[in-house]
């Protein structure tokens, strides 16, 4: 039984109000709106992998493939075929889920490393089609003029997805929904059926639990917010390219989950804003940003392993001398 | 058409060649430590840049770089062996993405020292022609094949005969019963491991010269590599060579007749399929459950 | 209506057989030994039984169903349930979650639809259940602590309350006793006896703990190279020359 107690749940609501404010905050510095949309598309797909990995234990190294996979759906049905923001990314969506219950359903045979290895296999084969099929995806020279939602009127208000805020409102909005679907599925019977066959398969079987279902809809899950932060992505850039979906990419993004505590609520959204923002406090060029991550990553590893929401957690246990189950 | 063949067929060999140094390295690490190493593929690429450094910086003697390649790659292979991969021993997951964290860190680091532009390594032995038939071939070329055939052919003979060789054998088929046995097993670990790490260097070394030294240069090789592995069966060292080789070959005969885009996505296609029909590989046995 | 026939059951590992054509039939609910030498057959049996393993020949009925081939998952919420020789409890999570884990539904439409619902009606409902079992193995004091904290013995009685929770018809318990100091055994042993009291069910418990299964089941079948070589009270096991050889021999 989780609980939230009164400091964190207080942190939670300043967040909360600086988030929403912060067009009002950082009005003079468009940067600052900039990074917080970056960080809102990768926390989505973080959330994707936190639920895969975090909760159902299933390392899955090809989760960009997937945001490629949405990306280019929405991207294609966008451009080429003229259709609106939201009925691009609601298709993209389902079509991540698809592909992620069917591949799912490949990998799952396998287990340990067989799994990871297979699930990059994937990862590389979806990148591959995006780099190659040129005739539907432009290959590797990208696919340019990804529109942003349209604008939304009535009366004499028109709000253009154009603008920034408006923009960061918009991805803001998704995040915070993404985060509430997160909670809804962790904290439930779903949740815990998850849980248990990430400690013990073999247990959750024996009480009842088909795993393979529930690893197929953990996976189609977690492929389907993939495919959402893909979409965001590709509108926000305005223009789609393989290279954001490629091996490296999906790597990243274990990272930022395992960085900022995976099977944590608040893992996926540290994890983000300190992939995202870090270099920009450090004042570092880029190139330093990914060695000082993958340096964290190996020693947080070493000692570390449950990341920064879980070394808080457990720092909050200490203080507060709770030694309940989280 | 048979001359085409024969090229590609060289070609492949010669890929293949660097598909094994990079899959034997794979194999010996997993046969004795029971993880997949992920940032092998960065050391590859190291290899080349240390290669390049010693080449324009020391000395220009390339067999030198290639010495001092293999060397450094052998001591940061020990480095690596016990500040990573020991400490997190039994716990797969832990030690699969700390090996995802070396590929940032190591790959970025490059990046940050050497810039991200390839650089170029001109070598004696690449300007040297050699004629099969009507063919021409590189000197270079044709060396990295008889190096990795030659290396293959010690190894072997290392594994098969010597003392040493067999610890790592039975080390690899089971630690608990080498424990038992008295077999060093912490010294079998780091020493397969700076192997490993050293054929790593070496295939780096041997392909700067060839394409060009670039920090992605070994994303490729990493994945050829696992591709190799996998064809050839998990823990099968004669597998990673089978398996290394057949990859490179089929590679490169394929070129005859699908458009070279899609080559490097026969080594994705060539994994799904083998985890499909085959798991165990060629050589493997069956895969024992890593539940 | 029996509860369990396991007819004509063989299994092969490799060269070695490990059930040859086992044969019995559980007629009604009872405390039931299985005992026999290594190597008889009584944990394939029960990965056979459990659903775990597929026996190369032979037929499994459950409650006059033919369960041969359902999967273990299936069996589990039909109505067996089962603990494990190597113990296996669900270590991050509290030994009250445990519990109330082992009684929540598994079926993904359910699970789906208690998470969009958000109604906990059913586990409040269980919680006083899952704490009065606690209570009769000592354990209500631990209802938050997160089972990996747990001696060996705790978890071994925190495995054995999880099992009743599905209410189950055929328990399937692998060496409860093993491992456990003979402090916690007396619980362990109530606890069975009190369970079965409560609601009389099948109980088929392997153990090699001879004092311990003696004193629980009124019916012991002995196993012995993959077939069953005898069955009877207690008293009528012991004496028998055939069990006594089997184990020496």
């Amino acid at each position: 039984m989780r609980r939230i107690a009164i400091v964190p749940r207080a942190l939670g609501v300043l967040a909360l109000i600086g988030l929403l404010t912060a067009p009002v905050w950082a009005a003079g510095h468009p940067y600052v709106l900039h990074m917080l949309v970056l960080s809102c598309i990768v926390s989505i797909a973080a959330v994707g992998l936190n639920l895969m990995l975090g909760y159902g234990g299933l390392v899955s190294l090809g989760h960009m493939g997937f945001a490629g996979l949405g990306a280019y759906v929405a991207a294609v049905l966008m451009v080429d075929a003229r259709w609106g923001f939201w009925s691009a990314l609601g298709t993209a969506a389902i079509a991540s889920a698809i592909a992620g219950a069917l591949i799912g359903l490949i990998c799952f045979r396998f287990r340990g490393h067989f799994f990871m290895i297979v699930t990059l296999a994937f990862g590389l084969l979806l990148h591959a089609v995006m780099n190659n099929w040129d005739d539907v995806t432009r290959g590797a020279a990208g696919l340019p003029g990804v529109p942003r939602p349209a604008a939304w009127r009535w009366g004499d208000t028109v709000i253009s997805f154009g603008q920034l805020p408006n923009f960061y409102y918009l991805a803001l909005a998704i995040t915070l929904a993404v985060f509430a679907l997160q909670y809804v599925v962790v904290r439930s019977d779903l949740g815990r059926v998850l849980g248990s066959i990430r400690q013990d398969e073999r247990l959750a079987r024996a009480r009842g639990v088909n795993v393979i279902v529930f690893k197929t809809v953990v996976f189609a899950l977690g492929s389907a917010l993939a495919g959402v932060s893909g979409v965001l992505q590709v509108s926000f850039l305005r223009v789609a390219a393989p290279a954001s979906f490629n091996m490296l990419e999906s790597i990243n993004t274990v990272l930022v989950v395992i960085v900022g505590g995976a099977g944590f609520l608040v893992g996926p959204a540290v994890g983000a804003l300190l992939y995202v923002t870090l270099p920009e406090a450090l004042r570092l060029a880029n190139e330093w940003r990914l060695v000082i991550f993958g340096g964290l990553l190996v020693i947080m590893m070493l000692f570390a392993p449950q990341g920064i929401a879980g070394l808080a957690y457990t720092l909050w246990q200490r203080i507060t001398g709770d030694r309940s189950a989280r | 058409m048979g001359e085409a063949l024969l090229e590609q067929v060289i070609n492949g060999l010669m890929m293949g060649s660097l598909y094994v140094l990079v899959a034997l390295g794979m194999v010996l690490i997993y046969g004795v430590m029971h993880v997949v190493n992920f940032a092998h593929g960065v050391l590859f690429t190291l290899g080349g840049y240390v290669g390049v450094f010693c080449y324009q910086h020391l000395a220009p003697s390339y067999p030198l770089a290639l010495l001092l390649s293999i060397a450094s790659l052998a001591v940061l292979g020990l480095a690596i062996e016990r500040l990573v991969f020991h400490p997190l021993d039994g716990n797969l997951r832990n030690q699969v993405i700390a090996s995802l964290g070396l590929i940032l860190f190591l790959e970025n680091l490059i990046i940050a020292v050497w810039g991200a532009t390839a650089l170029q390594w001109k070598v004696a032995s690449t300007e040297h022609l050699v004629s099969i038939g009507s063919l021409q071939f590189s000197a270079h070329h044709l060396g990295i094949i008889v190096i990795t055939l030659a290396l293959v052919a010690v190894l072997g003979v290392f594994l098969k005969y010597s003392r040493f060789g067999t610890a790592i054998r039975a080390t690899s088929q089971s630690r608990e019963a080498a424990i038992v046995v008295g077999i060093p097993v912490r010294r079998v670990q780091r020493s397969s491991f700076a192997i490993g790490c050293m054929l790593a260097g070496l295939g780096g070394g041997l392909v700067g010269p060839l394409f060009l030294v670039f920090p992605q240069m070994g994303d490729v090789p990493l994945v050829k590599g696992l591709a190799g592995i996998l064809l050839g069966g998990m823990g099968s060292v004669p597998g990673a060579v089978v398996g290394g080789m057949l990859l490179g070959v089929t590679e490169s005969v394929s070129t005859l007749f699908l458009p070279t885009d899609y080559r490097d996505s026969i080594a994705f296609m060539v994994m799904v399929l083998i985890l499909l029909f085959r798991p165990q590989g060629l050589f493997g046995q069956r895969i024992r459950g890593e539940d | 209506m029996s509860v369990l026939e396991i007819r004509g059951l063989h299994k092969a590992y490799g060269g070695i057989q490990a059930l040859d054509d086992a044969d019995f039939v559980i007629e009604s609910p009872g405390l039931y030994g299985l005992i026999g030498p290594n190597g008889a057959g009584k944990t394939t049996l029960f990965d056979v039984v459990a659903g775990t393993v597929q026996a190369d020949s032979g037929s499994v009925r459950f409650g006059g169903q033919d369960i041969t081939g359902w999967p273990s998952h299936r069996r589990a919420l039909g109505g067996i349930s089962r603990s494990f020789q190597e113990c296996r409890v669900l270590p991050e999570e509290s030994c009250l979650d445990n519990v109330l884990f082992a009684a929540q539904p598994k079926g993904l439409a359910a699970c789906m639809w208690q998470a969009f619902t958000r109604n906990n009606a059913h586990r409040r409902r269980v919680t006083d259940e899952a704490m009065r079992l606690l209570g009769l193995v000592r354990l209500q004091g631990h209802a938050h602590t997160p089972a990996a904290q747990l001696s060996f013995g705790q978890k071994r009685l925190l495995e054995l309350v999880s099992v009743f929770m599905s209410s189950p018809r055929l328990l399937l318990l692998d060496e409860p006793a093993s491992g456990v100091n003979p402090a916690l055994l007396e619980v362990l042993s109530d606890f069975i006896c009190t369970m079965y009291a409560e609601e009389a069910r099948a109980f088929l418990i392997v153990e090699h703990n001879m004092e311990f299964i003696m004193a629980l089941a009124s019916d012991i079948i002995v196993m012995h190279q993959g077939k069953v070589l005898e069955r009877g009270s207690p008293q009528a096991v012991q004496a028998s020359p055939r069990v006594l050889e089997a184990y020496l021999g």
